[in-house]
């Protein structure tokens, strides 16, 4: 009985497992997908209203992602209360978000550091460069959605089997 | 205005040198930095200078020295860390920060083909002029811009630096909200650079009276005509006329039976008058008062009110 229920546990942990990895993979690529929008929105913003930074930052409270949205609000407020310089507020608060996230280091670095990217004197050249980044995500999204639906499977069948060899082993 | 305003204006690491400096926010009227010179400001119309701890100094040898990386540093943070948003004011040597206080740059003009300057590099010279909104300070003057409780259109001539702005403010404040001469009418400002509303997303930082309307950043030409259109205003003021093309616009709102409050750089009503674009002011009698302002000994106060004429009302 007890080695029934010791199968059990450790197949549904395996399983677990796989399923954290897959979600995992997956929040990967709707984070980056929420980034690129931001960056979209933040393009068109300069691009069309040549809005400052502060003034993006507002706009961006009313983003439907809640962590992001979250962070914009508190960047905004820190701004107006105080004066704070943006690029300063905007890295701490998104290196220390996007941390815990699952994404690669150049993608976390690629968001956090995008304020110093902003010291074009004219819109249009600044709006490019923002496309870019915009590009490079999108690029990065894009190739992980390819590899997404085999890596699942690859993911799955590994946690299966690594809990099969370990109740064998087990036994 | 607070001294926690002034202090907004510089990058956060450097605000502890501007405490002092802050503190004199009601008396302060300039924060000139120019790159390797001296760190000089003007309080109640006196030069003094800032020593490296921050403290007030009357001796230029023992002001502290402007770096031109930390005055980089202090252009993007008053541009917001966007200078892409304020190319244009940038390109015309000045720009307006929250609160309306006026920025005005120097450096390497880069001129066009056409000698038009395209752009500015190398920005090594700041002149940060800081607003005040004076409430009452057009008291005096208020009786003598209404006839038959009807508000007259008004030219209000200083030097740079004389008050102009800020008495046209209080005006506009005072006509819109209504007086014990006349009842509030609807006013419509072009505030080109920023500095009569000092507006900040739109919404108008100074009191500017309730019923007042603001076209924010727009050209006096094409702002005047559009909130003629647009707002039917019953008086329309914009901030220092320039040129010919100026003058055409307000001919045109004059002829559309708006009462005009306009400010304009000269010495005296007879430099003024002598200016070339002004002669249709004078044929036409555009304005029923011209103000006169000076700045003597800190204080600025009113020199003359002259009628369409040129006699005085005031003196």
């Amino acid at each position: 009985m007890f080695k029934v229920i010791g199968i059990i546990c450790i197949l549904i942990g395996c399983v677990g497992w796989g399923n954290m990895r897959i979600r995992q993979e997956r929040e990967r690529i709707r984070h980056l997908h929420t980034m690129r929008h931001i960056l979209e929105r933040i393009r068109t913003e300069i691009a069309y209203g040549k809005h400052t930074l502060p003034e993006i930052c507002l706009m961006l409270t009313e983003i439907n992602d809640i962590c992001y949205r979250n962070c914009f609000q508190r960047i905004s407020e820190a701004s107006a209360a105080n004066g704070s310089g943006l690029p300063e507020l905007w890295k701490a608060e998104f290196q220390a978000f996007l941390k815990n996230q699952p994404l690669q280091e150049e993608e976390r670095e690629l968001f956090a550091r995008l304020p110093d990217r902003l010291g074009f004197q004219e819109e249009t050249g600044q709006a490019e460069s923002i496309g870019r980044l915009e590009a490079f995500l999108a690029q990065k999204a894009g190739q992980a959605e390819e590899g997404c639906e085999n890596k699942t499977k690859m993911i799955r069948s590994v946690s299966i089997l690594t809990g099969l060899l370990l109740t064998i082993w087990l036994l | 205005m607070c001294e926690e305003e002034i202090l907004r204006l510089f990058p956060e690491k450097i605000r502890g040198r501007w405490r002092e400096v802050a503190g004199q926010a009601e008396k302060l009227q300039e924060i000139r930095l120019r790159a390797g010179r001296p760190l000089t400001i003007l309080v109640d119309g006196k030069e003094r200078f800032v020593d490296p701890g921050g403290r007030i100094v009357d001796r230029q040898e023992a002001a502290a020295r402007q770096e031109s990386a930390e005055l980089e540093e202090i252009l993007r943070h008053l541009c917001q860390y966007s200078i892409y948003a304020f190319a244009d004011e940038i390109r015309q040597g000045f720009l307006t920060v929250q609160g309306g206080h006026r920025i005005g740059l120097a450096g390497q003009a880069l001129l066009d083909g056409e000698n038009r300057i395209v752009n500015l590099k190398y920005i090594r010279y700041l002149n940060i002029r800081i607003a005040h909104q004076v409430k009452g300070a057009a008291d005096p003057l208020i009786p003598l811009l209404y006839e038959r409780g009807r508000v007259v259109s008004t030219l209000l001539i200083s030097p740079p630096g004389g008050g102009k702005t800020t008495m046209l403010r209080d005006i506009i404040r005072q006509i819109s909200n209504g007086t014990a001469y006349g009842r509030g009418i609807n006013v419509s400002v072009v505030d080109e650079r920023s500095e009569i509303a000092g507006s900040f997303l739109g919404i108008a930082q100074n009191d500017v009276g309730i019923r007042t309307d603001v076209l924010d950043g727009c050209s006096k030409v094409e702002g005047m005509m559009r909130l003629i259109r647009a707002m039917s205003p019953q008086a329309l003021a914009v901030d220092e006329l320039g040129g010919i093309e100026d003058m055409q616009a307000l001919r045109m709102a004059n002829g559309c039976g708006c009462r005009l409050l306009a400010t304009i750089h000269g010495g005296s009503l007879e430099e003024v008058l002598r200016k070339n674009f002004m002669r249709y002011a004078v044929e036409e009698g555009l304005f029923e008062r011209y103000v006169v302002l000076d700045r003597a000994a800190g204080a600025w106060g009113i020199e003359g009110v002259y009628d369409r004429e040129g006699k005085p009302c005031l003196r």
